[in-house]
């Protein structure tokens, strides 16, 4: 046992690596802009898993033979697809080759589109290593178009095109515009105007009115606050019959309008968590109860009095936080403590007991009552007094968050009885939460969690950190002081604009050595 | 409209110049006692196979492990499926996994689930090792076209890498499972056309060249990093020009169809694995049913009120929760003993398929609600004349101590460390 708790040890000292390699959907991107290609072919790959909260992080982008298989197929296909019917629609080849084995003309090629492809000036061995690839390939299929689509099959699977060995130009696109530079950005790199304060910072002013900033900085939100937990919720049908797949992407949808609406308008990014209006479709609005909206996800006011506001209001984030029977005040209250405060809530301790009180006819309970075990039992209460009290602030928003003054409780009888109406019990709902080690937090609605986290100093400091994991694609280290205390300086001294932080940690990413 | 590589490649084997994949151990490759490949003037023994099948969160231990010890026990609801193989199996019960309770990251899944596969402890981001069946790999999978493959059934999981991922190649490197079935068909039975194989390897060998460039610049982290990726380019480079001929015997799954039809799913992978066991491309594998802590819904056993994770840790002591776990867990056993009978029929010298493969079932924790993670169950199933079959038995032992017995006593992988083995298990081996 002491011989693995050493190994342990070493094994935890190597710090993580710092090469990165594209994302899938930096990968789907970058070939949409090399060739013109929007099928993405990323979607099929070997799915990303999550890391600190992102799919992004270096530690987790190795290339397994499984991942290496994906990247010649699509590598493959992508190259076929760039000449489909032997033909340069995308006018990939800037010359016209005088024959198959027009080797100026496939000097040229090579150089345009490596350039664009591995993200950097070829140097003379590469040009010899394509250009004999080229020359070959195109002999033996006697077209010239035969040996352009062989370079293109294997740049796609250079390590130089799958990790990121980035200049100041690819390190700022692929933050800002989860894609490959162009070539205004290839451009700037090359004549040194990217290696000036002045230059970076008139890049990146550019490159944020930009249709791509808005894409990307989508990305980053549905990572950020876990959309694929919604998307991919079931729910009790017998409880939830309205949940469908369409709404779980409504509800994505109405968060994501949210934040683009905030930092594209310029808003104060903070009224994120209270803002008493939002961007529903109809079947969000029938699940809110408020007026339709005059088309489609337009803005709807939420009546003065409602308790709903902000993303902590909106069905994404009650419904990814809950069961597929019942809220779960423990997992929102984990939730808010992750995603907001940035706080690591411990790990429940080996062999817990994780069942609750039953809840019975006999002992309708709510979910208040039920978790009374956690803070009765020492082992369990440390954390749980973390978390729960958040939640129980929201338990008046059912699990696919519905409103309700009280809640309703349902008990199926057996499968076998003749009658099978379920027996109603309706309980009273104590919705009062603080946010415990946070002063002057009690709140008893959405809205009133939001305004508590507006006002939070570590809330701030939290949407710094999340976007510096983000950026930089690992979790922040002591080294990183600088960074962040500049981001947050950044962003709190414009008044919280989320388009002044996205651009002052574009500005530290392709300042730093290495991008690191 | 995009072709996929398979249609394109269908389109031109119709021309005849398609190469198919795989070689079928025929009987004339057998010596007159059906014992050994004849090929050559030596006879070579026919390869050891090995197969880890993991099933994700606990069981109810009760309608799980049988009351007796020996060859007369009964059969628990839950081992009922394999009521045909009974002689050909053995239960093993009360093995632990003492890496899951060292202290560091993670909730009893992750520790539960590094210390299952790896022996040591989850680093906060994934397994701190190797897995077992990446160990037996490296000793035995160097001679066939996949060193070994992953195959994965149900998708549904916290979505971290620990709970995605039952196959490490080392510390935190994940070798995530193939999840469908059209895709594994494309790898290992793909039809390609002989001048693909060329151009092929006209690219790889650019695409390796590419590496040299790199090396010199880099510190120790990302070279190595970059090794695995070369790794992984010359893994796929082998599986390219090790096409050997024709193997007409696989159907190709559908590419549509329901991906979340589990049972179905699963056959099909299996089909799929057993096929390439029998055609030689590989000779370890592993098979993840359900993932890590996992959160699938199982509408064809008429339960969908909650996911399988749900129903371990909600009212889980009630009769009602122990029978659907009984019957979750039932399942995992019917696919496992689908394997077993599809291996069983498939010929290969003197016996079956079966006869040559190690299989080795095992599940995250024993009782699912309290994550328990000593007195863990086990099947071990297979290797003819080298593994004791038809019984029960109640051991004392860790995971690794059984992973070395079966490891060097019948899937013919010298191994001779395994974090937190301290001995080959006894009562394994004849």
């Amino acid at each position: 046992m002491r011989r693995l708790l050493v190994l342990f040890a070493i094994a935890a000292l190597i710090s993580p690596a710092a090469i990165r390699r594209l994302t899938h959907s930096q990968y789907n991107n970058t070939v949409r802009d090399l060739l013109g290609d929007q099928t993405l072919p990323a979607d099929n790959f070997p799915t990303e898993d999550f890391v600190h909260g992102f799919k992004n992080q270096a530690s987790a982008q190795d290339i397994p033979p499984v991942l290496a298989e994906a990247y010649d197929s699509a590598a493959e296909r992508l190259a076929r697809n760039a000449f489909q019917g032997g033909q340069d629609a995308n006018h990939l080849i800037p010359c016209k080759p005088r024959n198959a084995a027009d080797s100026a003309c496939a000097a040229q090629f090579i150089r345009a589109f490596g350039r664009r492809a591995l993200r950097h000036s070829l140097t003379g061995p590469e040009l010899q290593r394509y250009q004999t690839l080229l020359l070959k390939e195109a002999r033996r299929t006697g077209s010239f178009i035969g040996g352009a689509q062989a370079v293109i099959e294997a740049m796609l699977q250079s390590p130089k095109f799958l990790f990121r060995f980035d200049g100041p130009a690819a390190r700022l696109s692929y933050f800002l515009w989860d894609t490959m530079p162009d070539d205004l950005l290839f451009n700037a790199e090359e004549s040194g105007a990217l290696s000036t304060r002045e230059g970076i910072n008139q890049a990146v002013r550019r490159m944020l009115d930009h249709p791509h900033a808005k894409e990307s900085l989508d990305q980053f939100v549905s990572q950020w606050l876990r959309f694929d937990l919604a998307l991919a919720a079931v729910r009790d049908r017998s409880l939830y019959p309205q949940f469908t797949p369409e709404l779980a992407i409504s509800m994505t949808e109405e968060t994501r309008r949210l934040i683009a609406d905030n930092v594209w308008n310029g808003r104060n990014f903070m009224d994120v968590l209270t803002a008493n209006y939002s961007f529903l479709n109809s079947d969000l609005a029938a699940l809110y109860k408020v007026a339709a909206p005059p088309s489609e996800f337009a803005r709807v006011d939420f009546p003065a009095d409602s308790g709903r506001a902000g993303v902590l209001g909106h069905g994404s984030f009650l419904t990814l936080t809950s069961k597929p029977g019942d809220t779960s005040p423990t997992v929102r209250g984990y939730y808010v403590r992750e995603q907001f405060l940035c706080q690591q809530v411990p790990d429940p301790p080996p062999g817990t007991n994780s069942n609750l009180p039953l809840v019975t006819p006999e002992r309708p309970q709510t979910n208040r009552e039920r978790l009374k075990v956690h803070v009765e039992n020492a082992t369990c209460a440390g954390c749980h007094t973390l978390m729960d009290p958040i939640g129980f602030g929201f338990e008046k928003y059912d699990a696919i968050g519905r409103y309700r003054e009280k809640q309703t409780i349902l008990f199926f009888p057996d499968r076998r009885a003749k009658d099978q109406t379920p027996a109603k019990v309706v309980v009273d709902l104590d919705t009062s939460g603080v946010v415990s080690g946070t002063r002057d937090s009690a709140f008893s609605t959405p809205k009133g969690l939001g305004e508590v986290l507006a006002r939070s100093a570590e809330c701030h400091a939290c949407m710094v950190k999340q976007l510096f994991r983000y950026a930089f694609g690992r979790m922040e280290e002591t080294r990183d002081g600088d960074t962040i205390a500049g981001g947050l300086e950044a962003f709190r001294g414009s008044g919280f604009r989320y388009k002044e932080l996205l651009a002052f940690m574009a500005e530290s990413a392709a300042l730093r050595k290495g991008g690191n | 409209m995009a072709l996929s590589r398979r249609t394109f490649l269908r389109g031109t084997g119709a021309a005849g110049a398609a190469v198919r994949i795989g070689l079928p151990p025929l009987d004339a490759m057998f010596n007159s006692h059906g014992t050994a490949y004849a090929a050559g003037k030596e006879a070579v023994a026919i390869p050891s196979r090995f197969v880890l099948w993991f099933n994700g969160n606990g069981i109810p231990e009760r309608y799980w492990i049988p009351a007796e010890t020996g060859p007369s026990y009964d059969l628990t609801p839950c081992l009922a499926p394999l009521a045909p193989f009974r002689n050909d199996v053995h239960i093993i019960t009360g093995l632990d996994n003492p890496a899951s309770r060292l202290p560091g990251p993670g909730n009893d899944h992750h520790r539960s689930m590094s210390g299952l596969m790896s022996g040591t402890p989850f680093t906060g981001r994934g397994a701190g090792g190797p897995s077992i069946d990446q160990l037996i790999a490296a000793k035995i999978g160097g001679g066939t076209r996949f060193r070994s493959l992953q195959i994965g059934v149900c998708q549904e999981s916290h979505g971290e890498s620990i709970h995605r991922n039952m196959s490490w190649s080392g510390y935190e490197r994940a070798l995530p499972p193939e999840l469908l079935p059209h895709n594994l068909f494309d790898r290992i039975f793909g039809v390609k056309e002989p001048s693909w194989v060329g151009r092929k390897q006209s690219v790889l060998d650019a695409v390796r060249d590419e590496f040299k460039d790199l090396n010199a610049t880099l510190g120790k982290q990302d070279k190595a990093r970059l090794d695995d990726h070369l790794a992984s380019v010359r893994d796929l480079e082998r599986a390219i020009v090790s096409l050997p001929p024709d193997y007409a015997k696989v159907e190709e799954p559908e590419a549509g169809g329901d991906v979340k039809d589990y049972p179905r799913v699963a056959k099909l992978q299996t089909d799929l694995l057993v096929h390439a066991l029998a055609s030689g491309q590989t000779r370890v594998a592993s098979y993840m049913l359900t993932k890590c802590q996992s959160l699938v819904r199982l509408p064809w056993l008429g339960y969908t009120t909650l996911r399988h994770h749900d129903y371990t840790h909600t009212n889980s002591e009630s009769p009602r929760a122990q029978r659907i776990m009984r019957d979750i867990c039932r399942w995992h056993v019917e696919e496992f003993s689908y394997f077993v009978a599809k291996l069983k029929s498939t010929r290969e010298g003197d016996g079956t398929l079966f006869d040559h493969c190690t299989l080795l079932y095992v599940h995250e924790h024993a009782e699912a609600n309290i994550h328990k993670n000593n007195g863990l169950v086990a099947i071990v199933a297979g290797g003819r004349r080298k593994l004791v079959t038809g019984t029960h038995s109640k051991a004392t032992g860790t995971m690794g101590d059984l992973y070395l017995a079966v490891a060097n006593g019948a899937a013919g992988a010298a191994i001779d460390a395994f974090p937190t083995a301290s001995r080959k298990l006894e009562g394994v081996l004849v």
